[in-house]
């Protein structure tokens, strides 16, 4: 093998799932009051860039872009074994859509240096358009392989299933590439306690936690702030409704034979409305 | 390979007890020029995350550690000036005067507290403080749990931070190490260095919080009777909170005669009575838990509270008052000493035996020990004498449902005057600690089961529907969140598992296990014509009950890895 791979990865900070977001006045979701955390199916995607790095050799660079409390997933990656962090973090991009997004991420990209294959989640849990992955891999110039399960690189070349209806396909592509990677893949293995030491030291020692994690604005990385935020983004959010709140009201039936737990079944709430004899 | 990972201090478990050591052995060090590190280990997610308790508690000790907490915004959910001590019928509730209950149950002036607020407050606390103290590097661990203490030579070095630990990387050591842990790792250094000689004794904590629709902020109520009608020793407590929030729990022994007694189910029976009922009709609950809480007091404290290079503290030890219904001050005068014992042994660079020697005598001179001593016997009461809450108990409950519990009283007295006078100064005599009839030895907690109990049936007042929860609802409640391929929980034997099934199905009922679960763990699974012991263990909120009721000895609950388990934030 040449040169070993440089491999990136992009997370984000997303509302935590357990939590109740707030949503502001104009309907896009209130990022301060919601607790946060890494976007779950980014945990896939960083699975591969450590598995790959683990396997062929090479380092990972986590990149994301987000308000600043979003460095705390960078934090997170490196406890898991990324080798450093990049944070675009810049006011002017607050409300991009995916359009101004994958702008700035290309820009951000670009800065950052070379790269062979990139690897994003599926989608994120507060936006679910899974357009912000293929949109960076055109806006580069590369070849995309999405909801990828299962890959494997040889020869420069990377071989993958990719999920479709009822089966997968085998992709093969050229590196560079961009993946983006489907939750069946490998869940993400737990972070270890050296990472969490190596970080842990990294809080205390700014100078230190420079060299490991960089923040970057637009003006750094070149970007025309026309084309980012709320500028930038076409799509407009014309209304949000509030569907009410979830919460059970569940009843276990156990331990019957199959006839008494029909009965059972039967006899309580609604359900008898729903049988035809 | 790299080096191994080493501090000067390690502590296991994010509790208050060793929080506050961090802080005061941080305010300790300041001046002090010397270097030290310090972990912490907490196996929630976050600080606070596995932290639940009632709680009303006095802040002389959180005065003394934060003189200003008021003003650091300690979240204090509300003051205590209203405190009743009072008897539940089935229907009635009656707050009894004053006068006739002991001093140490009237909570005036305390704080109502959240503690797993108070917990995440003091994490925060001593992150703030170490910004301040450059000299000592702090590093606060979440979602890493000690697995395995390793001993070295008789002492006790570091611990194992995976289940299944693969190479040096999962382990750290520590030259001192403190354990504020609630039983779950504690128990092996308490085994290891044969502390005990009475086993501990459990109860179980059940909890619930509501939004009412109105405030009941700085009332506290500490109960006994319904619907603890049937000899179980325990009590409910409701404490008002602000922005309307109420605290509802029981506390119930795991002595119980009844080998089916199911804690969150009493917990429904109480808020089933009228006086709650009126309280949280038209509410909603918000958060659901259980914790045990170590009963024994003064006679199950373990031999030595220092051993070889570690220290015990708060729940580990057990200084938990049941008569004074206070634990949380007592954790934290644990830490507080415990900090400056162990400041002063890495300061001479004296780490043996000797020099932690001075936290016992510390504590033994203190109000935690001193305390539990006056108050030794106070369990032993009710147990030795079984009339006391079996027969007594539900006459003066049903006296309070008539509208008469002095008559109530009365009738006790008239039943069998010559006995039940007997019994009530010597009861009265054991409370108070002024009889002496020297060291005691509990049994352990299964030992009371009796398979056969059958507990009185009472006849329910109505209760609004909405107001009550299944045990699984109240899973919902408490968050639970697991990683893939947890097992948490051992089963030893499985076939011991299939006898005791089946012996309890013979008469009619469940294992304690599948019973006594807070929270809709254990089941029994028909297999062909096996039944079989099984485990929901993604319902698991971590009280242990099942580890103590087990009538075979069967099961260990281990802590969790990768932060796994309830999110008790707001408990």
């Amino acid at each position: 093998m040449a040169d070993p791979f440089d491999i990136f990865v992009l997370v984000k900070q997303v509302p935590d799932q357990g939590s109740k977001a707030g949503l502001n006045p104009d309907g896009t979701i209130d990022r301060a009051k919601a607790k946060r955390m890494l976007n779950p199916f980014d945990r896939y995607a960083l699975q591969a860039a450590l598995h790959t790095k683990k396997t062929y050799g090479g380092r990972v660079t986590a990149i994301s872009m987000g308000p600043p409390p979003a460095v705390e997933v960078l934090m997170e990656a490196l406890e898991h074994g990324v080798d450093r962090g990049v944070l675009l973090s810049d006011r002017r991009l607050a409300a991009s859509d995916t359009l101004a997004t994958a702008y700035a991420l290309c820009k951000t990209v670009q800065w950052v240096g070379r790269f062979d294959i990139i690897f994003c989640g599926l989608q994120t849990t507060d936006g679910d358009t899974a357009q912000v992955g293929p949109q960076l891999a055109e806006r580069l110039g590369l070849p995309q392989i999405t909801y990828c399960q299962d890959f494997k690189i040889d020869d420069h070349r990377v071989h993958a299933e990719r999920i479709i209806e009822g089966g997968y396909q085998k992709l093969d592509s050229e590196l560079p590439v961009l993946v983006t990677v489907a939750n069946s893949y490998h869940p993400l293995e737990y972070k270890s306690f050296r990472g969490a030491w190596r970080v842990q030291q990294l809080l205390r020692n700014e100078v230190e936690q420079k060299k490991y994690i960089q923040t970057v604005d637009l003006d750094v990385i070149g970007a025309d702030p026309d084309r980012c935020g709320l500028k930038g983004s076409p799509t407009i959010v014309a209304a949000t409704e509030k569907v009410g709140e979830i919460g059970g009201n569940c009843t276990m039936h156990e331990g019957h034979t199959a006839s008494v737990l029909v009965e059972e079944l039967l006899g309580c709430s609604n359900l008898k409305e729903f049988v035809k004899a | 390979m790299s080096a191994r990972i080493e501090y000067d201090l390690m502590l296991v478990g994010g509790s208050p007890s060793n929080l506050t050591l961090a802080y005061h052995f941080l305010e300790l060090a300041k001046d002090s020029g010397k270097d030290f590190t310090i972990a912490v280990l907490e196996k929630g997610p976050e600080f606070g995350s596995h932290v639940m308790s009632g709680a009303v508690s006095n802040p002389h000790v959180l005065q003394k550690v934060w003189p200003n907490y008021k003003e650091l915004g300690f979240p204090v959910e509300a003051v205590c000036d209203d405190s009743n001590f009072s008897i539940l019928g089935v229907k009635e509730k009656w707050d009894m005067a004053r006068w006739m209950y002991p001093p140490s149950l009237d909570k005036t002036g305390y704080l109502v507290l959240t503690l797993s607020y108070c917990t995440a407050w003091m994490a925060r606390q001593v992150q703030e403080k170490a910004k301040e103290v450059p000299n000592v590097a702090v590093d606060m661990y979440t979602g890493f749990s000690a697995h395995k203490v390793i001993f070295e030579e008789g002492r006790v070095v570091g611990v194992a931070v995976a289940e299944n630990p693969r190479s040096e990387e999962d382990y750290v050591y520590a030259r001192l190490t403190a354990f504020g842990d609630k039983g779950f790792i504690s128990r092996d250094v308490i085994d290891y260095y044969k502390l005990r000689n009475c086993p501990q004794i459990w109860s179980v904590g059940v909890k619930e919080v509501w939004q009412c629709q109105q405030s009941y902020a700085g009332k506290v109520w500490h109960t006994l009777g319904w619907p603890l009608l049937e000899g179980t020793f325990g009590g409910g407590f409701v404490y008002g909170m602000k922005d309307n929030k109420l605290t509802i729990g029981m506390v119930i022994s795991l002595d119980s005669q009844d080998p089916n007694m199911n804690p969150q189910l009493k917990l429904q029976e109480y808020k089933k009575h009228p006086w709650i009922q009126s309280m949280i009709q038209g509410g909603k609950l918000l958060k659901y838990g259980a914790a045990l809480l170590p009963e024994g007091g003064y006679y199950c404290l373990p031999k030595r509270f220092a051993v070889p290079g570690a220290l015990l503290l708060g729940d580990a030890l057990g200084v938990l008052d049941v008569k004074r219904l206070a634990g949380i001050d007592r954790a934290m005068e644990c830490g507080y000493v415990a900090a400056e014992v162990m400041f002063d042994a890495l300061c001479k660079g004296d780490l043996g035996e000797e020099a932690l020697a001075p936290y016992q005598q510390r504590l033994t001179d203190s109000f935690v020990v001193k305390e539990a001593y006056q108050d030794r016997y106070f369990r032993w009461a009710f147990m030795e004498n079984h009339r006391l809450l079996g027969d007594y108990l539900p006459v003066v409950a049903g006296g309070v449902d008539s509208g008469h519990p002095l008559l109530g009283m009365i009738k006790v007295g008239l039943k069998n005057p010559f006995r039940a006078a007997g019994d009530g100064i010597r009861a009265l005599q054991l409370i108070e600690g002024k009889k002496d009839i020297g060291p005691i030895k509990y049994e352990p907690d299964f030992k009371s089961i009796v398979p056969a109990f059958v507990p009185p049936k009472y006849e329910e007042p109505p209760f609004d529907k909405n107001t009550i929860y299944s045990r699984p609802d109240a899973v919902f409640f408490a968050s639970t969140k697991y990683h893939e391929g947890n097992k948490h929980i051992d089963e030893f034997n499985a076939d011991v598992c299939v006898k005791c099934i089946a012996e309890y199905e013979k008469l009619g009922k469940t294992t304690p296990c599948v019973a006594d679960c807070t929270a809709e763990v254990h089941r029994i699974d028909i297999i062909g014509d096996l039944k079989k012991h099984g485990m929901s263990l993604e319902n698991c909120i971590h009280c242990r009950t099942c580890e103590v009721v087990c009538p075979q000895v069967n099961l260990r609950v281990k802590p969790t890895e990768q932060g796994s388990g309830p999110d008790f934030m707001g408990l």
